[in-house]
């Protein structure tokens, strides 16, 4: 244990152990695998649905292996931190040596042989002076756009270092990091945002959960294409703030309203199930049997409204699109969203004194008498619904982090593969009334820029 | 009749064509053959640029909402990738197996049920322009032309795909290369560069694929995100697409870190492919999910 605290070697080959190539090799090869069961096993299905797929064993193993809810399974989130503690490790180790290089770069101990170790090289000779040699191999490089200096030597060789695309090598680390910052605005996302849904009615308000402000609904209605296939749907909102509107959007789907950190997307739509803009009734006259002209009562309205030929009044109180009793709470509900069994409950004024609140049955007229005692009863005869708007809301504070790593990563793509770091070490030798070049380097990857940049510096020295 | 399906009725033909004269090239290694072959395949580049544009004047919006559509941004990306590599490495051998890939390609689009062929208006959740670009192009009265991220994702995707075509193309040729090579003696396979030249173009092209299909994945899920609230669902196309990349990016790791060249490089690229080929047919036929479109 060479004298090394348990703890410090623990740590040492916890950090040797993620800051391993084979690890992230291994890694990202068993998600590939993993996560196509994933796909194969249809996701989120009750137990009785893999029974009848795959047998009583399977879902056994299914349900203990959390192949159901596999991308939420601790062990598909541990690969996913696995890889994740990979990368920073990986960078921890690389990214600094690499980054005090490119700030302060020179060649390490020119040493002339390393020109041999090189596969891309080659030697030739010019019937010129070394300094001759020297003029054109500066102008070479710099006209290839190229860094280049002349490294100080003592046996009279001229040694040169030319190097290019430095940048580039930062690129893998760029890439990296972005993949970091994405996982954690998405992570900051989850815990410190939250997601939810809403409908809001038509002409109504509503409040946002943790919010001071609300949001009104001025219109909705959808887009259609000349063949009748729905091309859109919008929302008109309105954010109020102290009682002031403050903001007016339409929004649609793929286009948010955006107030104050929170997000509100278009995601469906549908008739109101507990509210009327407006009703349709007819006066009924049980005795004669004669029916009056249709009139129209609007919703909840402030004063009741007079029904015509009779003394009394009406005010609009409530709708049920498939009308349902709870005996137990005494309440009335509506069983679906359809209008399978609307009906609407009326307030019946004979002058100031509220005398009756029947439900109006649509598909049963007549079943229960709407004012009591009296020859008129109220038939229910049509009505104008209310559309509601179905949204989405979502609060990101993780979004701006995201971006963040979407550009960090755009720039580290175009480091890491379209950013070639080249490096060329030149040895120029006086024999005589010639000189000896010669010329070897490397770069970090495509091999044939590299080929060309060698072809091309090699004729441009040669034929000055 | 259909323009767009004149122009693909045509290309159709310049491909065969064109990977016809590539094995002529091959076979007879006559100069002109293979002249006549790039030619070729430029005429079909073109002819399916028409396409494209044909298709998205009849349905009012870029050519990339369904099947279909997307077979023909395929065959395109492959095909401009090609001609570039061929233009840049001046070597034409590799020609006859991209141009028969892209033969089988174009027989593959003209035999999808109909369903998956017809002019489509583009559903709401498709409908995503980029108000910034609406705004620059307002002033010249071309704001209907502006691109949003629909495009920008089915598009960086697609180079990504053609990228890996043409390496998955590649590693077959090098397989079979590597195997005349060592058993030495004159071989058919002699047209063909060396088996590290093909071993280094495949790995270029997937240097292009991979950072493409990355762009693609990521915008998608921005865009996500922007349209509907949720950056990854895990739905199948999702899902595939990240298989496909961790092999890409296990392929790029082995290679430029443990010097994985050659066969094994070969044996990843081939297997990339069929993740690909999986993640773009497989899925849309077999798999239901939010990409059932396309």
């Amino acid at each position: 244990m060479s004298g090394k605290a348990w703890y410090s070697v623990a740590v040492s080959k916890i950090w040797l152990f993620f800051n391993s190539l084979k690890l992230t090799l291994g890694v990202l090869l068993t998600l590939a695998i993993v996560s196509i069961l994933g796909t194969v096993v249809e996701q989120n299905k009750t137990a009785g649905e893999y029974v009848s797929a795959y047998g009583e064993g399977w879902t056994n193993f299914i349900m203990a292996a959390s192949l159901n809810d596999l991308f939420h399974s601790w062990w598909f989130i541990a690969l996913l931190g696995a890889l994740s503690l990979n990368i920073i490790v990986c960078t921890f180790e690389r990214f600094p040596p690499k980054w005090k290089s490119l700030l302060n770069h020179k060649p390490d101990n020119f040493d002339s042989k390393i020109i041999d170790r090189f596969t891309t090289k080659q030697t030739f000779s010019l019937d010129q002076s070394a300094s001759a040699v020297r003029e054109r191999v500066f102008k070479a490089f710099r006209k290839k756009r190229f860094a280049i200096i002349e490294v100080p030597s003592s046996n009279g060789e001229h040694h040169f270092y030319a190097w290019k695309g430095r940048i580039g090598r930062l690129g893998s680390d760029a890439t990296h990091i972005s993949l970091l910052l994405i996982l954690l605005g998405a992570i900051v996302g989850s815990f410190a945002g939250y997601k939810g849904f809403d409908a809001v009615f038509v002409g109504t308000e509503m409040s946002v959960k943790n919010e001071d402000f609300k949001l009104r609904l001025d219109k909705f209605w959808i887009d259609y294409y000349d063949t009748g296939q729905i091309r859109q749907y919008n929302s008109v909102l309105t954010v109020v703030e102290d009682g002031r509107d403050v903001l007016t959007k339409q929004i649609w789907v793929n286009e948010p309203l955006y107030y104050k950190g929170v997000r509100f997307y278009q995601s469906s739509y549908g008739n109101a199930w507990n509210r009327l803009a407006e009703a349709q009734l007819q006066v009924k006259n049980t005795k004669s049997g004669l029916v009056g002209e249709p009139f129209k009562i609007s919703w909840k309205t402030d004063k009741p409204e007079p029904i015509p030929g009779t003394k009394y009044s009406a005010r609009l109180i409530g709708y049920s699109a498939d009308f349902a009793y709870d005996e137990r709470s005494n309440t009335v509900f509506s069983k679906s969203a359809e209008a399978n069994n609307p009906a609407v409950n009326l307030e019946i004024y004979d002058g100031e004194k509220v005398i009756s609140a029947p439900w109006v049955f649509l598909n049963y007229p007549g079943i229960f008498p709407a004012i009591p005692g009296a020859d008129e009863d109220l038939l229910f005869v049509g009505y104008r619904g209310i559309m509601y708007s179905g949204l989405s809301i979502n609060k990101d504070p993780g979004t701006n982090i995201v971006w963040a790593g979407t550009i960090v990563m755009g720039i580290g793509f175009i480091l890491a593969f379209f950013v070639y770091y080249r490096r060329i070490w030149i040895v120029v030798k006086e024999t005589g009334n010639s000189s000896e070049v010669r010329i070897g380097g490397m770069i970090n990857k495509n091999q044939f820029a590299f080929d060309k940049d060698m072809k091309d510096v090699t004729d441009l020295i040669k034929s000055e | 009749m259909i323009l767009s399906l004149v122009f693909f009725t045509f290309s159709f033909v310049f491909y065969f064509l064109s990977a016809l004269l590539y094995i002529g090239h091959w076979v007879f290694k006559k100069k002109w053959i293979g002249q006549f072959a790039t030619a070729m395949s430029f005429v079909a580049l073109m002819s399916t640029t028409m396409i494209l544009i044909a298709r998205a004047g009849e349905s009012g919006h870029a050519p990339f909402s369904n099947l279909f559509e997307s077979m023909v941004l395929f065959i395109w990306a492959t095909n401009a990738g090609y001609l570039l590599m061929e233009f840049k490495h001046k070597i034409k051998a590799i020609g006859a197996v991209v141009m028969t890939i892209e033969t089988l390609a174009m027989l593959a689009a003209s035999m999808l049920p109909y369903r998956f062929k017809s002019v489509e208006p583009l559903n709401p959740a498709l409908q995503s322009k980029w108000h910034w670009m609406q705004d620059l192009l307002t002033p010249f009265g071309l704001e209907k032309y502006a691109i949003g991220w629909l495009d920008f994702h089915v598009f960086a995707t697609f180079i990504g795909y053609a990228g890996f075509a043409i390496s998955f193309g590649l590693s077959i040729l090098y397989l079979v290369k590597y195997m005349t090579e060592s058993k030495g003696g004159k071989s058919f396979m002699d047209v063909l560069p060396e088996s590290k030249v093909i071993d280094e173009l495949s790995y270029r092209a997937i240097a292009w694929g991979f950072p493409f299909l990355g762009v693609g994945i990521v915008s998608g899920a921005v865009w996500a995100n922007y349209a509907w609230g949720t950056y990854w669902s895990w739905d199948p196309k999702e899902t595939w697409s990240l298989i496909t990349w961790f092999i890409y990016a296990a392929y790029l790791h082995a290679r430029v870190t443990r010097g994985w060249k050659g066969k094994r490089a070969a044996y990843l690229s081939i297997a990339g492919f069929l993740a690909v080929l999986f993640l773009y047919w497989g899925v849309s036929f077999i798999l239901p999910g939010l990409h059932a479109y396309a």
